[in-house]
C-alpha cells in the first residue's frame, strides 16, 4: 500500500469501517511510514476532540409541544399562509428587480450624457487659454495691450 | 434495524392508536434535538426543526416501510429539514437570528473536575460548533451523523440516500476541512 492509498483510507480506519485484509495492510504500512503514522494519529486526534462535543437534550415540555402542534395542524387543515408568504416574496423581488433595472436604465442615461459632453467639451479650443487673466502672463499681456492703446 | 418496542409502537400507530406517538417523540426527542442543534447551531430553530420532524413524521409514519431502522428514518426527515431551513423565507429567517448572526447556545452547568478543564471543555465545545458551521451542510450532515449520533457508514448511507462510497469520500473531505478548522486544538497535542 502506497501513501496516497493509506491518506484515502485513513478515514474508514479509524471508523473501524476497513476490511481486514485493507486494515492489515493500512496498518502495516503506517508501521513503516513515519509521516502516514503522524497523520493517522492527527486524524485520530480530531476525532476524539468530537466525543467532547456538546451533547443537547430536548427541552423541558417539547413532546407536549409536539403533540399540541400536531393536534393544531390537524385542526387548521390546509393552510393557505406558506403559500401567500412566498407569493409575496416573489412579488417583492420581481418588484425589486425591476426597481433595480429601471432605475439603473435612468442613471446610466444621465450618465452617458453626462460623460458624453464632458468627453465632447475637452475638444473645444476656445476653452484652451494660455494665459487666463489672473496669470503672470495675463498680467503681462493686459499691460502690454495698455501701453499699445496709448 | 428495529428495536421490538419500535415495531410495537409502529403497528399500534398504523392499527389507529395514535397517542403511541409520544412514546415515538420521547424515545427519539434528544437525539433528533441534538442532530439539530449541531447542523444548525441555534437552540430556537434546532427546536423548531426537531418539531417539525416529529410532525411530518408524524404524517407519513402510517406510510412508514420498516426497511430502515426508525431513528435513520427520522434522521432523514431531521437532516433534510436542517438542509431545506436554509432555503426558508429569508424574511422568516431574518428576524428570527440574533444581531451578531452568532446564537445564544444555553449553558448547562458542567460536571468537570477543575475550572481549567471546564474552561478547556467549553473552548472545544465552542469551536466545534463554529467549524460545524462552516462546512457545507451536505460535508455537515455526515460529519454529524457519523462523530456525534455515532452512526455507522451504511446507516448513514440510509439516511442520506447517497451509496457508501459517496459516505467515504464526504467524510474524508470534512475531515480535512474540519483539520484546518480546528487546528489551534489539533496542533496543541
Amino acid at each position: 500500500m502506497n501513501c496516497l492509498k493509506t491518506h484515502k483510507l485513513i478515514s474508514p480506519y479509524i471508523d473501524g469501517e476497513l476490511k481486514v485484509r485493507d486494515k492489515e495492510a493500512f496498518e502495516s504500512h503506517i508501521k513503516s511510514c513515519r509521516a502516514c503514522d503522524i497523520a493517522v494519529e492527527e486524524a485520530r486526534f480530531q476525532h476524539n476532540l468530537f466525543a467532547r462535543a456538546e451533547e443537547f437534550k430536548a427541552p423541558y415540555g417539547f413532546s407536549a409541544r409536539v403533540m399540541a402542534n400536531i393536534a393544531s395542524e390537524k385542526a387548521k387543515g390546509f393552510s393557505w399562509t406558506p403559500l401567500i408568504t412566498r407569493f409575496a416574496e416573489v412579488i417583492v423581488l420581481i418588484v425589486m428587480i425591476f426597481t433595480g433595472i429601471i432605475s439603473g436604465s435612468f442613471l446610466s442615461d444621465r450618465l452617458v450624457n453626462e460623460k458624453n459632453t464632458l468627453i465632447m467639451s475637452s475638444f473645444y479650443l476656445d476653452i484652451f487659454d494660455p494665459t487666463p487673466p489672473d496669470s503672470l502672463g495675463g498680467v503681462y499681456l493686459a499691460m502690454t495691450e495698455v501701453r499699445d492703446e496709448k | 434495524m428495529h428495536t421490538n418496542d419500535d415495531i410495537d409502537l409502529i403497528n399500534s400507530f398504523k392499527s389507529g392508536d395514535k397517542t403511541v406517538f409520544k412514546d415515538i417523540i420521547l424515545r427519539y426527542q434528544d437525539r433528533i434535538y441534538n442532530l439539530c442543534m449541531h447542523m444548525l447551531g441555534h437552540t430556537h430553530d434546532a427546536e423548531d426543526i426537531a418539531q417539525d420532524t416529529f410532525i411530518k413524521a408524524y404524517q407519513k409514519l402510517g406510510e412508514f416501510q420498516p426497511d430502515a431502522a426508525l431513528y435513520t428514518w427520522l434522521y432523514r426527515i431531521a437532516v433534510n429539514t436542517c438542509i431545506d431551513y436554509k432555503r426558508r423565507p429569508f424574511f422568516e429567517s431574518i428576524f428570527r437570528r440574533s444581531d451578531t448572526g452568532e446564537e445564544m447556545v444555553i449553558e448547562r452547568p458542567s460536571a468537570s473536575p477543575s475550572p481549567e478543564k471546564d474552561y478547556e471543555s467549553k473552548q472545544i465545545r465552542g469551536a466545534i460548533q463554529k467549524a460545524l458551521r462552516k462546512l457545507s451542510p451536505k460535508l455537515r450532515a455526515v460529519i454529524v451523523l457519523k462523530e456525534i449520533e455515532g452512526l455507522s457508514y451504511e446507516d448513514i448511507a440510509v439516511t442520506l440516500d447517497v451509496s457508501i462510497g459517496t459516505v467515504k469520500s464526504r467524510i474524508s473531505r470534512a475531515r480535512d476541512e474540519l483539520k484546518m478548522l480546528l487546528k489551534d486544538f489539533t496542533e496543541q497535542k
